[in-house]
Protein backbone atom coordinates (compact mmCIF):
# COMPACT_ATOMS: atom_id res chain seq x y z
CA UNK A 1 0.00 0.00 0.00
CA UNK A 2 1.09 3.44 -0.90
CA UNK A 3 2.44 6.20 1.69
CA UNK A 4 0.77 9.43 1.08
CA UNK A 5 0.21 12.73 3.43
CA UNK A 6 -3.35 13.27 2.48
CA UNK A 7 -7.07 11.41 3.41
CA UNK A 8 -7.41 10.34 -0.09
CA UNK A 9 -7.43 7.59 -1.98
CA UNK A 10 -5.47 7.46 -4.97
CA UNK A 11 -7.60 4.16 -6.35
CA UNK A 12 -5.39 1.17 -8.20
CA UNK A 13 -5.65 0.41 -11.54
CA UNK A 14 -8.80 -1.60 -12.56
CA UNK A 15 -9.93 -3.12 -15.57
CA UNK A 16 -14.01 -2.87 -14.44
CA UNK A 17 -14.63 0.89 -15.94
CA UNK A 18 -13.61 -0.75 -19.11
CA UNK A 19 -15.17 -3.61 -19.25
CA UNK A 20 -18.59 -1.75 -17.84
CA UNK A 21 -18.25 1.04 -20.59
CA UNK A 22 -17.78 -2.37 -23.46
CA UNK A 23 -20.88 -3.85 -21.43
CA UNK A 24 -22.91 -0.71 -22.10
CA UNK A 25 -21.82 -0.66 -25.96
CA UNK A 26 -22.56 -4.17 -26.00
CA UNK A 27 -26.07 -4.04 -24.61
CA UNK A 28 -26.92 -0.98 -26.49
CA UNK A 29 -26.04 -2.22 -29.91
CA UNK A 30 -27.04 -5.76 -28.91
CA UNK A 31 -30.45 -3.93 -28.16
CA UNK A 32 -30.23 -2.67 -31.92
CA UNK A 33 -29.48 -5.95 -33.08
CA UNK A 34 -32.33 -7.34 -31.37
CA UNK A 35 -34.87 -4.88 -33.20
CA UNK A 36 -33.75 -5.35 -36.93
CA UNK A 37 -32.06 -8.87 -36.88
CA UNK A 38 -33.95 -10.77 -34.12
CA UNK A 39 -30.80 -12.25 -32.35
CA UNK A 40 -30.91 -11.42 -28.44
CA UNK A 41 -27.00 -13.34 -28.29
CA UNK A 42 -25.22 -9.81 -27.91
CA UNK A 43 -27.22 -8.11 -25.62
CA UNK A 44 -27.11 -10.93 -23.23
CA UNK A 45 -23.64 -10.88 -24.14
CA UNK A 46 -23.67 -7.51 -22.81
CA UNK A 47 -25.75 -8.24 -19.87
CA UNK A 48 -23.24 -10.99 -18.61
CA UNK A 49 -20.73 -8.76 -19.16
CA UNK A 50 -22.48 -5.79 -17.24
CA UNK A 51 -23.08 -8.67 -14.43
CA UNK A 52 -19.47 -9.85 -14.09
CA UNK A 53 -18.06 -5.95 -13.68
CA UNK A 54 -20.58 -4.95 -11.33
CA UNK A 55 -19.71 -7.90 -9.08
CA UNK A 56 -16.24 -7.57 -9.00
CA UNK A 57 -16.33 -3.38 -8.95
CA UNK A 58 -18.56 -3.38 -6.00
CA UNK A 59 -16.22 -6.02 -4.65
CA UNK A 60 -13.43 -4.21 -4.89
CA UNK A 61 -14.64 -1.55 -3.10
CA UNK A 62 -15.88 -3.27 -0.20
CA UNK A 63 -12.67 -4.96 0.05
CA UNK A 64 -10.87 -1.15 -0.26
CA UNK A 65 -13.01 0.71 2.22
CA UNK A 66 -13.81 -2.39 4.83
CA UNK A 67 -10.22 -4.55 4.84
CA UNK A 68 -8.19 -1.64 3.22
CA UNK A 69 -8.87 0.94 5.35
CA UNK A 70 -9.18 3.70 2.24
CA UNK A 71 -12.37 4.98 3.29
CA UNK A 72 -11.30 7.54 5.26
CA UNK A 73 -13.84 10.27 6.08
CA UNK A 74 -13.12 12.97 3.48
CA UNK A 75 -12.98 9.88 1.04
CA UNK A 76 -16.67 8.67 2.76
CA UNK A 77 -17.71 12.33 1.92
CA UNK A 78 -17.01 12.17 -1.44
CA UNK A 79 -19.29 8.81 -1.66
CA UNK A 80 -22.00 10.92 0.12
CA UNK A 81 -22.40 13.13 -2.50
CA UNK A 82 -21.71 10.76 -5.34
CA UNK A 83 -24.49 8.63 -4.43
CA UNK A 84 -26.68 11.82 -3.68
CA UNK A 85 -25.79 13.17 -6.79
CA UNK A 86 -26.31 9.78 -8.73
CA UNK A 87 -29.98 9.72 -6.54
CA UNK A 88 -31.22 13.34 -8.15
CA UNK A 89 -30.09 12.01 -11.63
CA UNK A 90 -32.31 9.26 -11.33
CA UNK A 91 -35.46 11.84 -9.78
CA UNK A 92 -34.68 13.68 -13.02
CA UNK A 93 -35.11 10.32 -15.13
CA UNK A 94 -38.24 9.43 -13.62
CA UNK A 95 -39.54 13.11 -13.48
CA UNK A 96 -39.44 12.73 -17.37
CA UNK A 97 -41.70 9.90 -17.53
CA UNK A 98 -44.38 12.17 -14.84
CA UNK A 99 -43.82 14.87 -17.49
CA UNK A 100 -45.10 12.37 -19.91
CA UNK A 101 -47.93 11.03 -18.07
CA UNK A 102 -48.99 14.54 -17.26
CA UNK A 103 -48.61 15.98 -20.92
CA UNK A 104 -50.89 13.13 -21.91
CA UNK A 105 -53.31 13.19 -19.01
CA UNK A 106 -53.79 16.79 -18.67
CA UNK A 107 -55.00 17.22 -22.11
CA UNK A 108 -56.19 13.67 -23.59
CA UNK A 109 -56.52 13.60 -27.44
CA UNK A 110 -59.80 13.10 -28.89
CA UNK A 111 -58.60 9.89 -30.11
CA UNK A 112 -58.98 9.13 -26.71
CA UNK A 113 -62.22 10.57 -26.15
CA UNK A 114 -61.14 13.76 -24.83
CA UNK A 115 -60.82 11.46 -21.49
CA UNK A 116 -58.49 10.27 -18.86
CA UNK A 117 -58.99 7.33 -18.60
CA UNK A 118 -59.52 7.06 -21.96
CA UNK A 119 -62.53 5.60 -23.40
CA UNK A 120 -62.00 1.81 -23.27
CA UNK A 121 -59.80 1.84 -20.49
CA UNK A 122 -60.26 0.02 -17.01
CA UNK A 123 -57.64 1.73 -14.74
CA UNK A 124 -56.85 -0.40 -11.66
CA UNK A 125 -58.56 0.36 -8.57
CA UNK A 126 -56.53 2.30 -6.56
CA UNK A 127 -57.95 1.18 -3.26
CA UNK A 128 -57.01 -2.27 -3.61
CA UNK A 129 -53.39 -4.03 -4.32
CA UNK A 130 -51.98 -0.03 -4.99
CA UNK A 131 -53.10 0.86 -1.60
CA UNK A 132 -51.63 -2.48 -0.32
CA UNK A 133 -48.24 -1.77 -2.59
CA UNK A 134 -48.43 1.27 -0.68
CA UNK A 135 -48.84 0.49 2.76
CA UNK A 136 -45.36 -2.71 2.51
CA UNK A 137 -43.75 0.12 1.09
CA UNK A 138 -44.42 2.28 3.50
CA UNK A 139 -43.68 -0.17 6.51
CA UNK A 140 -40.46 -0.95 4.75
CA UNK A 141 -39.17 2.41 4.93
CA UNK A 142 -40.01 1.72 8.57
CA UNK A 143 -37.71 -1.41 8.85
CA UNK A 144 -35.21 0.26 7.34
CA UNK A 145 -34.28 2.85 9.84
CA UNK A 146 -34.96 0.28 12.42
CA UNK A 147 -32.03 -1.55 10.41
CA UNK A 148 -30.21 1.92 11.00
CA UNK A 149 -30.44 2.78 14.29
CA UNK A 150 -29.88 -0.91 15.16
CA UNK A 151 -26.52 -0.32 13.51
CA UNK A 152 -26.10 2.38 14.92
CA UNK A 153 -26.25 0.84 18.29
CA UNK A 154 -24.24 -1.76 17.76
CA UNK A 155 -27.62 -4.40 18.16
CA UNK A 156 -26.06 -6.88 15.16
CA UNK A 157 -29.21 -9.63 15.64
CA UNK A 158 -31.77 -6.18 15.61
CA UNK A 159 -29.98 -5.14 12.81
CA UNK A 160 -29.96 -8.15 10.51
CA UNK A 161 -33.50 -8.75 11.75
CA UNK A 162 -34.68 -5.14 10.30
CA UNK A 163 -33.01 -5.48 7.52
CA UNK A 164 -34.28 -8.89 6.46
CA UNK A 165 -37.91 -7.88 6.88
CA UNK A 166 -36.67 -4.66 5.22
CA UNK A 167 -36.12 -6.99 2.22
CA UNK A 168 -38.70 -9.71 2.36
CA UNK A 169 -41.63 -6.29 2.53
CA UNK A 170 -39.04 -5.46 -0.70
CA UNK A 171 -40.02 -9.10 -2.10
CA UNK A 172 -43.81 -8.83 -1.25
CA UNK A 173 -44.47 -5.64 -2.97
CA UNK A 174 -43.12 -6.91 -6.17
CA UNK A 175 -44.56 -10.28 -6.34
CA UNK A 176 -47.83 -8.42 -5.37
CA UNK A 177 -46.73 -5.96 -8.50
CA UNK A 178 -46.22 -9.09 -10.36
CA UNK A 179 -49.61 -10.32 -9.89
CA UNK A 180 -51.34 -7.20 -10.93
CA UNK A 181 -49.18 -6.80 -14.09
CA UNK A 182 -50.33 -10.34 -14.86
CA UNK A 183 -54.12 -9.65 -13.81
CA UNK A 184 -54.08 -6.18 -15.73
CA UNK A 185 -57.01 -5.32 -18.23
CA UNK A 186 -54.81 -3.54 -20.27
CA UNK A 187 -51.41 -4.03 -21.89
CA UNK A 188 -47.98 -1.33 -22.40
CA UNK A 189 -49.49 -1.24 -26.46
CA UNK A 190 -53.00 0.03 -24.87
CA UNK A 191 -52.39 3.83 -26.06
CA UNK A 192 -50.43 6.12 -24.57
CA UNK A 193 -52.40 5.26 -21.21
CA UNK A 194 -50.75 1.28 -21.18
CA UNK A 195 -47.58 2.87 -22.56
CA UNK A 196 -47.33 5.76 -19.72
CA UNK A 197 -48.71 3.67 -17.58
CA UNK A 198 -46.35 0.33 -17.38
CA UNK A 199 -43.11 2.70 -18.45
CA UNK A 200 -43.35 4.76 -15.64
CA UNK A 201 -44.31 1.83 -12.75
CA UNK A 202 -42.10 -0.66 -14.76
CA UNK A 203 -39.11 1.65 -13.97
CA UNK A 204 -40.01 1.91 -10.61
CA UNK A 205 -40.24 -2.14 -9.99
CA UNK A 206 -36.50 -2.36 -12.00
CA UNK A 207 -35.25 0.07 -8.93
CA UNK A 208 -37.37 -1.89 -7.09
CA UNK A 209 -35.60 -5.00 -7.72
CA UNK A 210 -32.07 -2.99 -7.81
CA UNK A 211 -32.69 -1.55 -4.40
CA UNK A 212 -33.79 -4.80 -2.86
CA UNK A 213 -30.38 -6.39 -4.19
CA UNK A 214 -28.82 -3.65 -2.58
CA UNK A 215 -29.93 -4.05 0.39
CA UNK A 216 -29.52 -7.97 0.19
CA UNK A 217 -25.91 -7.35 -0.11
CA UNK A 218 -25.91 -4.90 3.14
CA UNK A 219 -27.52 -7.78 5.05
CA UNK A 220 -24.55 -10.12 3.95
CA UNK A 221 -22.08 -7.64 4.84
CA UNK A 222 -23.62 -7.17 8.05
CA UNK A 223 -23.53 -10.72 9.19
CA UNK A 224 -20.17 -10.72 7.87
CA UNK A 225 -19.23 -7.70 10.63
CA UNK A 226 -18.62 -5.85 8.01
CA UNK A 227 -20.41 -2.52 9.34
CA UNK A 228 -19.22 -0.95 12.76
CA UNK A 229 -21.54 1.63 14.61
CA UNK A 230 -20.25 4.40 13.20
CA UNK A 231 -18.67 3.71 9.68
CA UNK A 232 -21.60 1.74 7.46
CA UNK A 233 -21.88 4.13 4.77
CA UNK A 234 -22.53 1.08 2.10
CA UNK A 235 -26.38 0.53 4.00
CA UNK A 236 -26.67 4.22 4.52
CA UNK A 237 -26.47 4.18 0.78
CA UNK A 238 -29.07 1.45 0.14
CA UNK A 239 -31.60 3.21 2.69
CA UNK A 240 -30.99 6.19 0.92
CA UNK A 241 -31.92 5.04 -2.33
CA UNK A 242 -34.60 2.43 -0.83
CA UNK A 243 -36.20 5.54 0.68
CA UNK A 244 -36.36 7.33 -2.91
CA UNK A 245 -37.72 4.12 -4.32
CA UNK A 246 -40.60 4.63 -1.77
CA UNK A 247 -40.98 8.15 -2.77
CA UNK A 248 -41.00 7.28 -6.36
CA UNK A 249 -43.85 5.09 -5.71
CA UNK A 250 -45.86 7.63 -2.93
CA UNK A 251 -45.79 9.34 -6.61
CA UNK A 252 -46.58 7.16 -8.90
CA UNK A 253 -49.55 6.12 -6.76
CA UNK A 254 -50.84 9.56 -6.04
CA UNK A 255 -50.47 10.61 -10.24
CA UNK A 256 -51.25 7.31 -12.04
CA UNK A 257 -53.19 5.28 -10.10
CA UNK A 258 -55.35 7.48 -8.00
CA UNK A 259 -55.38 11.09 -9.75
CA UNK A 260 -55.51 8.90 -13.34
CA UNK A 261 -58.02 7.05 -12.40
CA UNK B 1 -74.82 45.44 16.54
CA UNK B 2 -72.46 46.90 18.06
CA UNK B 3 -75.66 49.19 19.49
CA UNK B 4 -76.70 46.29 20.68
CA UNK B 5 -73.80 45.25 22.29
CA UNK B 6 -73.51 48.77 24.37
CA UNK B 7 -76.97 47.59 25.57
CA UNK B 8 -75.90 44.55 26.59
CA UNK B 9 -73.40 45.65 27.76
CA UNK B 10 -74.65 48.83 30.16
CA UNK B 11 -77.65 46.26 31.52
CA UNK B 12 -75.03 43.81 32.55
CA UNK B 13 -73.07 46.64 34.44
CA UNK B 14 -76.11 47.90 36.23
CA UNK B 15 -76.44 44.10 36.95
CA UNK B 16 -73.14 44.39 38.99
CA UNK B 17 -73.57 47.75 40.41
CA UNK B 18 -76.39 46.12 42.07
CA UNK B 19 -74.10 43.85 44.04
CA UNK B 20 -73.99 40.61 41.60
CA UNK B 21 -70.41 40.49 41.55
CA UNK B 22 -69.87 36.60 40.96
CA UNK B 23 -71.87 37.38 38.11
CA UNK B 24 -69.64 40.14 37.26
CA UNK B 25 -66.31 38.07 37.33
CA UNK B 26 -67.38 34.58 35.88
CA UNK B 27 -69.49 36.58 32.70
CA UNK B 28 -68.46 35.43 29.17
CA UNK B 29 -67.20 38.62 27.44
CA UNK B 30 -68.85 38.44 24.29
CA UNK B 31 -71.23 39.61 22.09
CA UNK B 32 -73.25 37.94 19.50
CA UNK B 33 -72.57 38.46 15.79
CA UNK B 34 -75.76 38.79 13.87
CA UNK B 35 -75.20 40.18 10.65
CA UNK B 36 -71.32 39.37 9.90
CA UNK B 37 -70.30 36.17 7.67
CA UNK B 38 -66.42 34.66 8.01
CA UNK B 39 -65.58 34.73 3.82
CA UNK B 40 -62.24 34.74 3.46
CA UNK B 41 -61.00 37.74 1.75
CA UNK B 42 -59.80 36.13 -1.74
CA UNK B 43 -61.17 38.10 -4.60
CA UNK B 44 -64.32 36.94 -5.79
CA UNK B 45 -64.78 36.55 -9.83
CA UNK B 46 -68.45 37.46 -11.41
CA UNK B 47 -69.84 35.21 -14.34
CA UNK B 48 -69.05 38.15 -16.47
CA UNK B 49 -65.45 37.68 -15.34
CA UNK B 50 -65.28 34.24 -15.65
CA UNK B 51 -66.44 34.14 -18.91
CA UNK B 52 -64.51 36.85 -20.13
CA UNK B 53 -60.89 34.65 -18.92
CA UNK B 54 -62.15 31.82 -20.70
CA UNK B 55 -63.05 33.75 -23.73
CA UNK B 56 -59.74 34.99 -23.95
CA UNK B 57 -57.89 31.77 -23.67
CA UNK B 58 -59.26 30.42 -26.41
CA UNK B 59 -59.41 33.36 -28.71
CA UNK B 60 -55.09 32.74 -28.26
CA UNK B 61 -54.01 33.61 -32.24
CA UNK B 62 -51.31 30.92 -31.50
CA UNK B 63 -52.95 27.98 -29.43
CA UNK B 64 -51.64 25.39 -29.47
CA UNK B 65 -53.47 21.77 -29.84
CA UNK B 66 -52.27 20.59 -26.42
CA UNK B 67 -53.76 24.41 -24.51
CA UNK B 68 -56.60 24.01 -26.49
CA UNK B 69 -57.17 20.07 -25.13
CA UNK B 70 -56.44 21.11 -21.57
CA UNK B 71 -58.67 24.37 -21.71
CA UNK B 72 -61.41 22.16 -23.07
CA UNK B 73 -60.55 19.63 -19.92
CA UNK B 74 -60.52 22.04 -17.22
CA UNK B 75 -63.60 24.05 -18.50
CA UNK B 76 -65.48 21.13 -18.74
CA UNK B 77 -64.74 19.35 -14.96
CA UNK B 78 -66.41 22.52 -13.85
CA UNK B 79 -69.82 22.49 -12.03
CA UNK B 80 -71.76 24.16 -14.78
CA UNK B 81 -72.76 24.56 -18.53
CA UNK B 82 -70.13 26.95 -20.10
CA UNK B 83 -71.96 30.04 -22.11
CA UNK B 84 -72.53 30.11 -25.95
CA UNK B 85 -69.59 32.51 -25.91
CA UNK B 86 -66.95 30.94 -24.88
CA UNK B 87 -67.90 27.91 -26.58
CA UNK B 88 -68.07 29.84 -30.21
CA UNK B 89 -64.27 31.21 -29.20
CA UNK B 90 -63.03 27.33 -27.94
CA UNK B 91 -64.75 25.97 -31.80
CA UNK B 92 -62.81 28.65 -33.34
CA UNK B 93 -59.69 27.90 -32.07
CA UNK B 94 -60.58 24.24 -32.66
CA UNK B 95 -61.08 25.72 -36.36
CA UNK B 96 -57.63 26.78 -36.19
CA UNK B 97 -56.22 23.85 -35.10
CA UNK B 98 -57.83 21.92 -37.53
CA UNK B 99 -59.08 19.78 -35.35
CA UNK B 100 -62.34 18.79 -35.81
CA UNK B 101 -62.86 15.83 -34.34
CA UNK B 102 -62.52 18.07 -30.89
CA UNK B 103 -64.88 20.69 -32.08
CA UNK B 104 -68.11 17.38 -32.64
CA UNK B 105 -66.82 16.56 -28.60
CA UNK B 106 -66.75 19.88 -27.21
CA UNK B 107 -70.75 19.71 -28.40
CA UNK B 108 -71.06 16.14 -26.86
CA UNK B 109 -69.41 17.36 -23.66
CA UNK B 110 -71.68 20.37 -23.42
CA UNK B 111 -74.90 18.00 -23.55
CA UNK B 112 -72.91 16.05 -20.76
CA UNK B 113 -72.54 18.52 -18.62
CA UNK B 114 -76.15 19.57 -18.98
CA UNK B 115 -77.18 16.52 -17.04
CA UNK B 116 -80.66 16.00 -16.72
CA UNK B 117 -81.87 19.51 -17.80
CA UNK B 118 -82.50 18.65 -21.19
CA UNK B 119 -83.58 21.91 -22.40
CA UNK B 120 -80.07 23.30 -22.21
CA UNK B 121 -78.09 22.05 -24.76
CA UNK B 122 -80.59 22.94 -27.38
CA UNK B 123 -80.41 26.20 -26.38
CA UNK B 124 -76.38 26.29 -26.85
CA UNK B 125 -76.88 24.44 -30.22
CA UNK B 126 -79.11 27.40 -31.39
CA UNK B 127 -77.17 30.00 -30.45
CA UNK B 128 -74.12 28.58 -31.89
CA UNK B 129 -75.85 27.91 -35.46
CA UNK B 130 -74.28 30.86 -37.18
CA UNK B 131 -70.91 29.97 -36.32
CA UNK B 132 -71.26 26.07 -36.95
CA UNK B 133 -72.48 26.49 -40.40
CA UNK B 134 -69.59 29.43 -40.85
CA UNK B 135 -67.25 26.76 -39.38
CA UNK B 136 -68.71 23.91 -41.33
CA UNK B 137 -69.17 22.16 -37.77
CA UNK B 138 -71.75 19.20 -37.92
CA UNK B 139 -73.72 18.12 -34.44
CA UNK B 140 -73.54 14.60 -33.26
CA UNK B 141 -77.25 14.48 -33.86
CA UNK B 142 -76.46 15.64 -37.62
CA UNK B 143 -73.76 12.55 -37.78
CA UNK B 144 -75.74 10.09 -36.00
CA UNK B 145 -73.52 9.51 -33.47
CA UNK B 146 -75.48 10.36 -30.55
CA UNK B 147 -77.07 7.40 -30.25
CA UNK B 148 -74.80 4.89 -28.72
Amino acid sequence: MAHHSHPYHMVDPSPWPLTGAIAALLMTSGLAVWFHFHSTSLMLLGTILLTLTVIQWWRDIVREGTFQGHHTPPVQKGLRYGMILFITSEVLFFLGFFWAFYHSSLAPTPELGGNWPPAGITPLDPFEVPLLNTAVLLASGVTVTWAHHAIMEGKRKQAIHALALTILLGAYFTFLQAMEYNEAPFTIADGVYGCTFFVATGFHGLHVLIGSTFLAICLARQISHHFTSEHHFGFEAAAWYWHFVDVVWLFLYISIYWWGS
Amino acid sequence: SSIHCGTMFRAVFRLSATGARSLARSRPCYSAPLASRCYSHAKVETDEEFDARWVTYFSKPDIDAWELRKGVNTLIGYDLVPEPKILDSALRACRRLNDLASAIRILEAVKNKAGPHKDIYPYVIQELKPTLTELGISTPEELGIDKL
